[in-house]
């Protein structure tokens, strides 16, 4: 998505140096002041890779789902990790150092993240405006109100309207609504606002048919690290 | 009082569309919504409202207010206003208009919504209640004024109440209207009449009795109790024709050199709506937050405007996930109010109320 800002890139290469992007680039310098981290953490090196980062960097911003709030790799979580180990590089996997997998944790279980740029994918717009404002001097806005004020702003049919559900409404916004714009659902992709009402969206979930399993599976599908530490 | 046919309607809304832009209601997914008309045919006149107000067309959710430069230090201000029509507004919706008008004109007039509302024409129509409409009880139930155009559907046609000189112009302009029947007259009153008899929401006290019973309902349990299911998510203020509350931000280009000011809605039941500086929040609970709209809408403005500033179109307790439901809230604090025997003239001075 960063590479994607095609007419800004540019711009923005007038104002900064890019000295370590692996996607981008193979040239690497250890020599930063922000830093823009992708990705969960689910192996003891990364986390200790992590820690450097934060050491060096006078920012940090958490870049995407993964990196903020877990996302989907946190699925993971609901299983043995020996289980997991098997499963995926097969029989006896978990002996082996090679394979050494761990719990999924969002990079602010580890450090101290200064900034978070949610969702998966993140939205150009917001990737940009967090980064202007972080080389003008001021707090970047990271938007903690519920899809609905998007979806309202995008002036969609709310999808319960249309005998469908979505995490919508705890959702944390910023996407303009894209997902339901284009005719989906939301799925929570960006994590839960700072003040969720989970009780209310459980109960308006059974409301419109779900059972409370398929309530928690639709809290889980993104947002199972956050709904545990809330809880 | 004059008329048109069916096929006069088509006439007019396909002239219209040649000199301006045009909006009206439409159906979109199925559902009643107002949407850009580029065909006569696009246009479906509603008789319940719509999911979203109308006001977005005078007050965009997102708009450019100025555009800076701060290599010199220079700035312009924006605004856009294009010749526009609004087809399809209800009694309510146009009430709503009205006291949007009100509020951008007090104080510091705002040039982006006076601008643009001077080039807005408005073309009513007739409606039915549904199950949440309550405008009956807030006095919003017709429109005498704030209308160009006012449709009253009837047997053959339309009867039309023409509100300005521009509604006479237009009317002149693209179709050939006539004075209407009697016969047509009587249709449009019979409607009325069941109208006026179809409401199934309604308020337990003259809408002029509200501030007062707001003003002893601060500490109601109420509050606590629709706190607890509220999400905080700000539909009801985004589909409300008469919350104006909006943020202001500035966008710098990613070269660092030129900005927009814009704005942007806000909602006063979202978690930062009331953030300020050092973290501190005046309103943080969400009863606390609901009870601060429901006031703005039979008390705080009221005060200022002396009108209250819900109109009674429901579209707050239709888009409310959790069932709250503004009529039966202020209901309940009507009860609980008769309880504590307070003897009340129904319009308090100012002067009592500070």
């Amino acid at each position: 998505m960063v590479l994607s800002c095609e007419n800004e890139l540019p711009e923005i290469l007038r104002q900064v140096d890019i000295v370590n992007f692996r996607e981008a680039m193979t040239e690497r310098h250890e020599d930063y002041e922000i830093a823009f981290v992708e990705g969960s953490i689910s192996r003891k090196e990364e986390a200790h890779k992590l820690r450097k980062i934060r050491k060096k960097a006078r920012v940090v911003v958490a870049l995407g789902a993964c990196s903020s709030t877990g996302g989907l790799n946190c699925l993971k979580n609901r299983f043995p990790m020996r289980y997991l180990q098997e499963e995926v590089y097969g029989r006896g996997a978990h002996k082996k150092k090679a394979f050494d997998t761990d719990t999924v944790r969002p990079i602010d279980a580890f450090i101290h993240v200064d900034y978070y740029i949610h969702g998966c994918p993140i939205p150009k717009k917001e990737f940009l405006s967090v980064l202007t404002a972080l080389l003008m001097g001021s707090v970047p806005k990271i938007t903690n109100h519920p899809v609905c004020v998007d979806c309202k702003l995008a002036g969609n049919i709310c999808v319960f309207e249309k005998g469908k559900t979505c995490l919508g409404p705890v959702t944390r916004a910023g996407c303009d609504a894209i997902c339901v714009t284009y005719g989906g659902v939301c799925w929570g992709c960006r994590g839960l606002v700072d003040d969720p009402n989970i009780g209310a969206h459980t109960e308006t979930l059974k409301r419109y048919g779900l059972t409370a399993d398929s309530v928690m599976d639709s809290f889980n599908l993104y947002d199972r690290c956050a709904i545990k530490r809330k809880r | 009082m004059k008329f048109i046919t069916k096929t006069g309607l088509k006439a007019l809304v396909t002239g219209l569309i040649r000199d301006y832009k045009v909006y009206g209601t439409v159906k979109k997914d199925g559902f009643p919504a107002y949407g850009e008309i580029t065909d006569a045919k696009q246009l479906v006149l509603l008789q319940t409202p719509t999911h979203l107000s109308a006001k977005g067309f005078v007050f965009p959710e997102r708009e450019t207010l100025l555009r800076f430069n701060m290599e010199d230090g220079s700035h312009k201000p924006v605004v856009e206003a294009a010749d526009q029509v609004i087809i399809g507004l209800h009694a309510c919706d146009i009430h709503a208009m009205l006291l949007m008008d009100r509020v951008f004109a007090y104080g510091a007039p705002d040039a982006n919504y006076l601008a643009r509302r001077a080039k807005t024409l408005v073309i009513g129509t007739d409606c039915m209640p549904d199950e949440h409409c309550f405008c009956q009880s807030i006095g919003t139930m017709h429109a005498t004024e704030g209308f160009d155009l006012f449709l009253h559907q009837t047997k053959n046609g339309f009867a039309i109440d023409v509100g300005t000189k521009r509604g006479a112009a237009i009317l002149r302009k693209y179709t050939k209207a006539v004075t209407a029947a009697a016969s047509e007259i009587r249709n449009m009153e019979a409607f009325e009449k069941k109208r006026a008899g179809s409401f199934k929401t309604r308020l337990d006290a003259p809408a002029a009795a509200l501030p007062a019973i707001y003003a002893r309902s601060d500490a109601s349990p109420v509050w606590d109790r629709i706190g607890s299911i509220c999400y905080g998510c700000g539909s009801c203020n985004n589909v409300c024709p008469t919350c104006y509350c909006f943020d202001v931000r500035d966008e710098p280009a990613a070269n660092l050199k030129q900005g927009e000011r814009v704005r942007v809605w806000d909602a006063c039941t979202l978690e930062e709506f009331a953030l300020v500086a050092g973290g501190h929040n005046f309103r943080k609970p969400r009863g606390a937050r609901l009870r601060h709209r429901f006031n703005r809408k039979f008390r705080y403005l009221t005060d200022v405007f002396n009108a209250p500033f819900c109109v009674g179109c429901g579209r707050c307790i239709r888009t409310c996930l959790v069932n709250i439901n503004i009529a039966e809230v202020t209901n309940e604090l009507i009860a609980e109010d008769a309880k504590r025997g307070i003897i009340d003239e129904t319009v308090r001075t100012k002067k009592a109320e500070r």
